[in-house]
């Protein structure tokens, strides 16, 4: 998990790069205005909105509160069905997992359905390890994969490719130039790709959801990627978080009316497909093994503290297409998985604070987030305990907190605000130099200190 | 004749004190009398927003002691109302306080603003924490409208300006694109905030690369340009 | 299953069966009655049941209902029943109870993506067109 890492200089320096790139930033206002307005579009459309968030909010949380016991109903569940659950403590034990199930298989190719998780732990050079090709076949995550990158969008990962870099990409690989033209792309693409469907020997998928009642696993796409990976190959492995765990498939429904409708706008996604267990007797297709690999890598240390309501989370985007500050960086300057709002709080909880420290300060904390969160995570609170934490954990640098300490000190006194205040009026000339005034007027004219208002009074 | 308290914030006595004096005139103009209590320095927002929680409750007993609770407190700055009345009570462990941000206090007092803006253009811009945690966003507007301003909308009225507090120094780069766009929004009519972070950082963006006057609230209403 | 009178006692004017079809139109399904298009290379299913307020059809995976039909070819047709149109999921899950197939599917349209530039390509990996033939009730 060293890669998702960011050292605290990152932020700052991708966000700058992704602000000089002016188509960048042309992709970003256009498809998060769009997403956006979907969103409030479609969920102004829905009467019983507020109600299903807060509805949603208690089931994900009622899970929270016994995830261990719907772990277990889950595994005896889909057992029963006839598949196979691997629960992993570690990222490194979950690719061991898949790698393994693979390597038994003799697996040469591996078609992929959308799955953050399998980015976290890094799966596909696990993979390669052992000799299996793994290929993305949802259309954003193909191309990036082409292109060597990480998507920077939770539902729009290759916002910042042009269909020119699409078109040369998929020209390369086709052997033959394809047109700059979305149905000349499609196409290529569709061609290409379905010929992974059709030879892969494992089809690997993330989990939307995961119903413990049942024991089924439930995939959103809209492409149908994920219906003919986990179809068409004769083995299919399914990466979760063990936070996606829903009791019934009654609660099911309530996050399914949520996850599109605030995703992407729509009522459902095209395909929103429950699978319990592999084939059945006498079907003549479907897979003939079903692995459900259930991922901790973090997330049982948040169960009880102050951040468990971040297991809440349905991974639908919403929080990123009404942050200020995402719409100016991209994903890229958060990290190569999580990004925007749930990124910057997810982040640090997964690696630790030491190794994310700039992310909670990666915003204005304006508040949006919350107010677009179909499921009520309280995200720009969550920010702030964060920072809070970067301090008591002693994250923060020592120079920081001893300024803050001296200012404080100075401030919680009439006299003491008196004198520090006509020092930075007599150093005002230097203000501009050093520190906090420097960054200031990097990018904006410094405030003139004058006559105080309390002495005009 | 009844009376406020008024709390000018630090940046309000530093940086914005014709702001303050305008806020102070807008309340004399509402028949209160105005009490300033000498003692006051800062609600501790600086340090609580940046997570420093123990130097943020140093300075908010400072707010504590200054301010009595005999009368309302009336503030020129969405974000000080909201530190001080929603967050410094649990910080240092006492009563909440009477506090109004200044545009609500003045419509709840049915005030009626002389009409020295007819024929202007402004586009009111909402601070953050006015808009989602006071829930304040009409009262300004009422009042704009009320001393004959034209309202312009933002396109995007509900984005942050980028100050945030240290942001703006933490991202210098990230929070100036972002002050770009509020300033490119208003389609050239002059910017009306009641918050002085949000104005200080539009203001002094503006100067660096151009664009429309950024003017307090209490300023616009009392008819003068002031800061 | 439901009668046109209950239909319309549930949505009030509206009988399930018209929003199912406002709502599969909507999407960009083809909706048919009674007997659908003779496309050459089509995939043909039976859906198990149909959703009014998205305009939704549900496949369950059977001996008889592969999977493949309505995934792999470009044109997908399938046949649904009017009185097997329910209002919505509350309604599906409820109908399901606890006995689930190896594979359902509820299919809202044809295949899509806006990954390429925010714009919308149609049959990227599913089928291009989707028809839905009602039939009338058993």
């Amino acid at each position: 998990m060293a890669e998702l890492a960011q050292p605290s200089g990152r932020f700052r320096e991708i966000a700058r790069i992704k602000l000089a790139d002016a188509h960048i930033q042309q992709a970003l206002d256009d498809s998060t205005i769009r997403l956006r307005t979907h969103r409030l579009d479609a969920w102004s459309a829905l009467p019983e909105v507020q109600e299903l968030r807060e509805r949603a909010h208690e089931i994900r949380m009622s899970v929270i509160d016994d995830l261990d016991g719907h772990v277990e109903r889950f595994t005896a569940a889909l057992a029963a069905r006839g598949g196979n659950v691997y629960f992993a403590r570690t990222a490194d034990e979950a690719s061991e997992y898949v790698a393994n199930v693979c390597r038994r298989r003799g697996a040469k190719l591996a078609a992929k359905s959308k799955s953050m998780v399998s980015e976290e732990i890094g799966l596909n050079q696990a993979l390669e390890a052992v000799g299996t090709k793994a290929v993305e076949t949802d259309l954003g995550e193909y191309i990036l994969q082409l292109a060597g990158e990480h998507p920077v969008h939770i539902v729009a990962p290759a916002i910042e490719k042009t269909a020119e870099d699409v078109a040369e990409l998929l020209s390369a690989v086709r052997g033959k130039k394809i047109p700059p033209h979305l149905e000349d792309l499609t196409n290529a693409a569709r061609t290409q790709l379905r010929e992974t469907f059709l030879n892969a020997d494992v089809g690997i998928t993330g989990v939307n959801f995961a119903v413990s009642e049942t024991g089924s696993i439930c995939l959103c796409t809209n492409e149908g990627n994920g219906r003919l990976v986990s179809s068409i190959p004769p083995v299919h492995v399914a990466i979760m978080g063990m936070e996606r765990l829903v009791p019934t498939t009654a609660d099911l429904a309530v996050l399914l009316k949520l996850l599109a409708r605030s995703g992407t706008g729509q009522k459902l996604t095209v395909y929103t497909t429950l699978l319990t267990g592999p084939r059945r007797a006498g079907e003549v297709d479907g897979p003939e093994e079903l692995h459900v690999v259930i991922l901790d890598n973090g997330r049982t240390n948040l169960l009880r503290g102050r951040y468990r309501e971040m297991l809440a989370c349905i991974r639908c985007g919403a929080c990123l297409n009404v942050c200020p500050v995402y719409r100016k960086t991209g994903g890229a300057a958060y990290s190569d998985v999580y990004s925007g709002p749930m990124g910057a709080v997810l982040l640090p909880l997964l690696v630790g604070l030491q190794q994310a420290p700039s992310l909670p300060h990666a915003s204005s904390l304006c508040g949006a987030c919350t107010e677009a969160c179909p499921v009520k995570i309280p995200l720009h609170e969550l920010l702030l305990d964060l920072r809070r934490d970067l301090v008591a954990e002693r994250v923060a640098p020592w120079t920081e907190r001893v300024a803050f300490a001296l200012w404080s000190w100075a401030w919680s006194r009439p006299l003491g605000y008196r004198l520090s205040t006509a020092l930075a009026r007599l150093g005002q000339p230097l203000a501009g130099l050093v520190g906090p005034g420097r960054a200031w007027a990097r990018v904006r004219a410094l405030p003139r200190l004058g006559r105080r208002y309390r002495d005009r009074r | 004749m009844p009376s406020v308290q008024l709390f000018a914030t630090c940046l309000g006595d530093l940086v914005l004190p014709d702001a303050v004096a305008d806020a102070e005139t807008l309340l004399r103009r509402a028949g209160f009398d105005v009490v300033f209590p000498r003692r006051q320095v800062c609600c501790g927002q600086p340090a609580f927003n940046a997570g420093h929680h123990a130097a943020a409750r140093r300075v908010a007993r400072g707010f504590v002691r200054a301010f009595s609770r005999d009368l309302p407190i009336v503030v020129p700055s969405g974000s000080c109302a909201t530190m001080a009345s929603h967050y410094l009570p649990e910080l240092v462990g006492v009563e909440p306080f009477e506090v109004w941000e200044l545009s609500a206090f003045l419509v709840h007092a049915r005030f009626r603003p002389l009409p020295r803006n007819t024929g202007r253009r402004v586009a009111y811009h909402d601070s953050c924490h006015m808009l989602r945690e006071l829930n304040v966003s009409a009262q300004p507007r009422k009042l704009l409208r009320a001393s004959g301003a034209e309202l312009v909308q933002f396109v995007r009225p509900d984005l942050c300006c980028g100050f945030g507090g240290t942001f703006s120094v933490r991202q210098p780069e990230v929070s100036a694109a972002m002050a770009d766009e509020k300033l490119a929004g208003s389609g050239g009519a002059t910017i009306v905030t009641s918050d002085p972070g949000c104005l200080m950082h539009l203001r002094g963006r503006a100067e660096r690369v151009g664009g429309p006057p950024v003017v307090h609230l209490a300023s616009a209403l009392v008819g003068s340009a002031g800061g | 299953m439901r009668d046109e009178a209950e239909h319309e006692a549930l949505s009030g004017g509206v009988t399930l069966v018209e929003q199912f079809v406002a709502n599969a139109e909507a999407v960009g399904c083809h909706v048919h009655r009674r007997t659908g298009p003779d496309i050459e290379g089509a995939g043909v299913s039976t859906a198990l049941y149909g959703l009014a307020d998205t305009g939704s059809v549900v496949l369950a995976a059977a001996p008889d209902e592969p999977r493949r039909n309505s995934l792999l070819p470009d044109v997908h047709v399938t046949m649904l029943a009017e009185d097997r149109i329910l209002p919505g999921l509350d309604e599906l899950f409820a109908a399901l109870g606890p006995d689930l197939p190896s594979a359902l599917a509820i299919v809202t349209g044809p295949s899509r993506s806006a990954d390429i530039e925010q714009k919308l390509a149609v049959g990227v990996h599913g089928p291009r067109e989707v028809h839905v033939v009602l039939l009338p009730p058993a």
